[in-house]
C-alpha cells in the first residue's frame, strides 16, 4: 500500500504541522478578544460559527491537525512493529479514523452555522 | 531455506537473502520510553511521541466536546460544566505545555531533518560523541522547554485569573 512515498508523507507531515500552528494560533487568540469565561458563551461561540472566515479557519484546523495527528500515529506504531500487515492495517485504520473525525467535526460546523436541516 | 527467509531477485539476476523472518521490534514501548540512551535526545524523542499522542487525544475530545453545540445552549451549558472546572483548567493546562512544546520541538526536528544544526563529520575519536548530538540540538530542546513552561504559566494566569 505505497500511494505516496514515505519522504512525501513527511513533507506532508511537516507542511501540516506548520500550518496548523499559524490557524491555532488565530484561533485561541479568539478566545482572548474578550474574557476567557465570555468567549465561552453559547452566543459568542455561535456567533463565531456564524462568522465565514473563522468558519473557513476552523475547517482548516479540522483538516490540518487530522492529518498531521493520525499521520504522527501512524508513524509511531510502525516504529514500534514492521510488517506488510502491519504496516497495512495501520495505515487504513488511522485513514478511516482521520476521516471519520473530519466528517464529524464538518458536521458540527455546518449545523452550527445554520446549513444544517435540524 | 529457512521457513521466513525472504528472497529477491538482483537486477543481475542472481538470488538474493534480503532479510530473515521476524522484522518485529522486539523492544516495543520498552525501547521507545528507555531514556537511558542517547541522553536528553532521547527524552526529546519520546517527549514528542507523548505529547503527539496527548494533543491527538485532546483534539478529538476537543471535537466532541464542541458538538454539543448542535444540541442547543442547555447541552453547550451542560458541557461547560464538565470541562470548565480547576481539573478541567489543569488539563487545559497541560494542552498548552504539550502544543508549545510540540510545536517548537518539531521545528527543531524539520531543520534537522534537513541536515541544518547537525555539524560536520569528524574522525570517530575516544569517547565517540555523536557530532550530531551538540549543542545546537540540546539548546533547542531547552528552548522548546522553557517556551512550553512560559505558555503554561501565561495560560495559567488567563485560565485561573479570575476573569
Amino acid at each position: 500500500m505505497a500511494m505516496l512515498r514515505e519522504s512525501q508523507i513527511m513533507k506532508i507531515h511537516y507542511i501540516t504541522g506548520i500550518a496548523a500552528l499559524f490557524v491555532v494560533a488565530a484561533h485561541i487568540l479568539m478566545r482572548l478578544i474578550m474574557p476567557y469565561n465570555l468567549s465561552l458563551e453559547y452566543d459568542n461561540v455561535i456567533a463565531n460559527y456564524h462568522n465565514m472566515p473563522y468558519v473557513v479557519l476552523l475547517e482548516s484546523i479540522l483538516v490540518l491537525i487530522a492529518i498531521h495527528g493520525f499521520n504522527g500515529l501512524r508513524i509511531i506504531l510502525l516504529e514500534l512493529r514492521q510488517s506488510k500487515a502491519w504496516e497495512d492495517g495501520v495505515t487504513v485504520l488511522t485513514i478511516v479514523a482521520m476521516m471519520a473525525v473530519i466528517a464529524y467535526g464538518t458536521r458540527t460546523i455546518i449545523v452550527a452555522n445554520g446549513l444544517g436541516f435540524e | 531455506m529457512a521457513p521466513g527467509d525472504v528472497y529477491a531477485l538482483c537486477a543481475s539476476g542472481e538470488d538474493v537473502l534480503m532479510e530473515v523472518a521476524d522484522r518485529n521490534n522486539r523492544e516495543g514501548i520498552k525501547g521507545w520510553l528507555n531514556p537511558g540512551r542517547y541522553g536528553w535526545e532521547r527524552v526529546s524523542y519520546w517527549l514528542q511521541r507523548l505529547t503527539g499522542v496527548g494533543l491527538l487525544a485532546y483534539f478529538v475530545g476537543h471535537i466532541y466536546e464542541t458538538s454539543s453545540l448542535t444540541q442547543g445552549p442547555d447541552a453547550w451549558a451542560a458541557m461547560l460544566e464538565l470541562t470548565q472546572t480547576p481539573m478541567g483548567h489543569l488539563i487545559l493546562l497541560l494542552v498548552i505545555g504539550m502544543s508549545t512544546y510540540h510545536s517548537a520541538n518539531g521545528i527543531r526536528l524539520i531543520f534537522t531533518h534537513g541536515g541544518k544544526g547537525l555539524g560536520k563529520p569528524g574522525r570517530p575519536d575516544y569517547p565517540y560523541d555523536a557530532v550530531s548530538l551538540n549543542y545546537r540540538q540540546k539548546s533547542g530542546i531547552w528552548i522548546a522547554l522553557i517556551l512550553a513552561a512560559a505558555a503554561m504559566l501565561y495560560g495559567a494566569s488567563v485560565l485561573f485569573g479570575g476573569e
